[in-house]
């Protein structure tokens, strides 16, 4: 095998050892517990992968040793993370003499957004929409493909501008070093979430309970015949095999997120509407932009609603809803739960009672003049082009690149010339405002 | 990164990874005996009539096609339909192809928005070969949403006569789900994998697997409504609780595991 790989396996295994002997001399400290990362229990107990309780700590474990803790975050060199940042964010909030501000995530995000970064900090559940929920990598204002992971200066732009109709402010008054420090720690936490779920699928696809052998490599079997099995732990340390397989898991996300830079989509120069359009050439952009929000190619005006307010299709979810919904009526679902090990179905009515009330993705009303994702002309533009990711919103352009779209990019900077002058078109049929009251009216 | 490049590769191990690579070709190539796998699903208990749906948009169009919940499907005699019967593959290992599969067919398959449902319900792909997703509704908008857990997920506008094209380089480990969020009673599972050996129960809930290397092998159960079918008679074994049974495929035979009978309200579970 590649010499480079052997080494990281290495890392894997004294990282793995050193973290488990500081777990055991925090033991007893006296002092206060350090808050810990939190386990994707909706994952751990799903149908899909139902995981059990050992098998839960396992995965803890290697998350542990790969990623360290709230406190001392780690990132193996695989990672690609700057640990110097990831530092900066981690810890408690506090600031030193000189003034330096350490502990920025617990500081600016963690009331909100949670210590593992599952959007479930204190005040989550009070919110609408719900904090992001980091786990999944699925980030909605980007400008890379909607498949496609965000890049730095995507995250970036949200932190400095915030998002506009949301709880989420704008931190464009820390400074630059440390925004850089809390971009690092989101994406730490949605590699470390995603990786969760990786090793989850994993444990239970190809790990689980395997029939003994005996020395003949027949199956053995019990008094009355059953087959005797044993549980194969997920072991990296010790199992070269599952040491390679966690760290291919890994890259494969890692090459997801190292990879968003190339995934960036570029409008086209000869396409962009020139700045010194005049007010005809805008009108006529507008009503072409009209015309296909209308019509069945673009389609907006199913879930925008003919009136742009946002009263379409309401009955569907974003992707994180749509998984608690599935999750919950698989819960109801589950009858006697035969089969399913007694250490997640005595964890189930704990999960379930734990999530939030689902909501439906609501569209936008476009007469607001207030936009998530920013207000510029080019977030528009990928707003529509690349749909929004982890929500019903398709894209309308190529899903990537060279492949084929369905609206052609002067028709996308069409329909954000009519988006952009909804809030200040007359509504076709403008509701009445109804009488405050009836009698005095009559 | 990770990417196992040749050029990091000593010397001495290229020629071993060469040498593994000629071994396991020439294995496939002589390895002559193949087998059939087949049985037909029968559903244990009564449907009743299928639900119908509760069309909410575009209803003077979709409402005129008597849609219906099609999560559970039977045809004539109870014989359940689109059950999926796969190859269960442990990462990173493989099977050997009989040659007549080794390549995927250079025919799409195609999934189609067509009368406010997709057709067909249940789909098999393999990586390399076309997906290629149509909408025949004649001035009604579809997207596809498709959830893939391997591949790149995509969610995207389909419009008449110009139907999207897709194809896939990884194996999924379960059917991935594919929704239309305008119409969102839409839903249709496409299967995709690396290897030929997967199947749908049909019209007469029959499946047939053809060409598998002889020898024992683990097959997936898996249907819509409950996912895994757990703790299902197959012929002389059972299935696990994720659904797996270890089959033995005899040399130029076929293993029929006759009328496979699947509870309906395992199924509801």
């Amino acid at each position: 095998m590649n010499g480079s790989v052997a080494m990281n396996h290495e890392s894997l295994r004294k990282n793995l050892t050193w973290w488990m002997a500081a777990a055991a001399l925090l033991v007893g400290c006296g002092k206060v517990e350090p808050p810990p990362f939190r386990l994707n229990m909706t994952q751990m107990v799903s149908n899909e992968t139902p995981t059990s309780p050992e098998y839960q700590q396992e995965i803890a474990d290697v998350l542990g040793a790969m990623f360290g803790t709230p406190d001392e975050p780690y990132a193996v060199p695989e990672a690609g993370l700057d640990l110097s940042r990831l530092r900066m964010a981690a810890g408690a909030a506090w600031s030193d003499e000189k003034g330096t501000n350490h502990g920025l995530y617990r500081k600016h995000c963690v009331h909100c957004h949670g210590i593992t970064g599952d959007g479930r900090g204190p005040t989550a559940r009070f919110l609408n929409p719900y904090p992001r929920d980091y786990r999944q990598g699925v980030y909605k204002f980007k400008s890379t493909y909607n498949a496609d992971r965000p890049t730095d200066d995507d995250l970036l732009r949200v932190l400095v501008n915030g998002v506009p109709g949301t709880a989420m402010p704008s931190f464009s008054l820390l400074p630059h070093s440390e925004l850089e420090a809390l971009v690092e720690y989101v994406k730490y936490l949605s590699i470390r979430g995603q990786l969760e779920v990786s090793l989850a699928a994993y444990v239970y696809d190809d790990l689980g309970e395997e029939a003994e052998v005996d020395e003949n490599g027949d199956e053995k079997v019990d008094s009355e015949g059953n087959e005797i099995t044993k549980r194969i732990p997920l072991d990296p340390v010790n199992d070269p095999e599952q040491r390679e397989v966690v760290m291919e898991l890994l890259a494969e996300i890692i090459e997801g997120w190292e990879s968003s830079a190339e995934k960036v989509v570029i409008p086209s120069e000869d396409h962009i509407p020139a700045d010194n359009r005049n007010a005809e050439e805008i009108a006529a952009s507008v009503a072409q932009g009209r015309e296909l929000f209308f019509g069945t190619r673009a389609n907006c005006v199913k879930c925008h609603g003919p009136t742009a307010l946002g009263d379409g299709q309401q009955d569907d979810q974003d992707s994180w809803n749509k998984a608690h919904k599935k999750f919950l009526q698989d819960m109801v679902n589950a009858g006697d739960q035969e089969g399913v090990h007694p250490g997640i179905v005595a964890s189930r009515a704990e999960v379930v009672a734990s999530i939030y009330t689902v909501r439906n993705a609501i569209p936008r009303n476009l007469r607001q003049g207030i936009y998530r994702g920013g207000r510029r002309r080019l977030d528009i533009f990928w707003r529509i082009y690349t749909g929004i990711a982890g929500t019903p919103m398709p894209a309308t352009g190529p899903a990537s690149p060279g492949a084929q779209g369905t609206l052609k990019e002067e028709e996308i900077w069409n329909i954000v010339d009519y988006v952009l002058s909804l809030p200040y078109e007359t509504p076709s049929r403008p509701l009445k405002a109804l009488p405050v009251n009836l009698e005095a009216v009559n | 990164m990770m990417t196992i490049n040749s050029k990091h590769l000593t010397g001495c191990t290229r020629v071993a990874v060469f040498a593994a690579i000629a071994l396991a070709t020439f294995a496939s190539a002589t390895a002559a005996d193949w087998g059939t796998l087949k049985g037909r699903f029968v559903l244990d208990g009564d449907l009743g009539e299928p639900t119908a749906l509760t069309v909410s948009k575009d209803v003077e169009y979709c409402g005129k096609n008597n849609l219906v919940d099609e999560s559970i499907a039977v045809g004539e005699g109870n014989a359940l339909k689109n059950v999926f019967v796969y190859l269960y593959l442990k990462r990173g290992k493989s099977v050997d192809i009989h040659p007549d599969l080794a390549e995927p067919s250079s025919e799409p398959v195609v999934l189609d928005n067509h009368g406010c449902r997709f057709e067909p319900h249940v789909a098999l792909l393999r990586t390399g070969q076309t997906l290629e997703v149509r909408n025949s509704d004649k001035g009604i908008g579809h997207n596809t949403n498709f959830t893939l857990l391997k591949n790149p997920a995509f969610n995207e506008m389909v419009t008449n006569d110009s139907p999207i094209k897709k194809m896939f380089t990884k194996s999924e480990s379960y059917p991935s789900s594919a929704v239309c969020s305008i119409h969102p009673w839409m839903k249709a599972h496409v299967l995709i994998r690396d290897n030929p050996y997967m199947a749908t129960s049909g019209e007469d809930g029959s499946f047939v697997i053809e060409k598998i290397p002889a020898g024992t092998h683990e097959f997936i159960f898996w249907q819509e409504s409950s996912g895994n079918l757990k703790k299902l008679s197959v012929g002389k074994s059972k299935t696990s609780r994720k659904g797996r049974a270890k089959l033995k495929i005899p040399a130029d035979g076929e293993l029929d595991l006759g009328e496979i009978k699947v509870k309906l309200s395992d199924l509801r579970k």
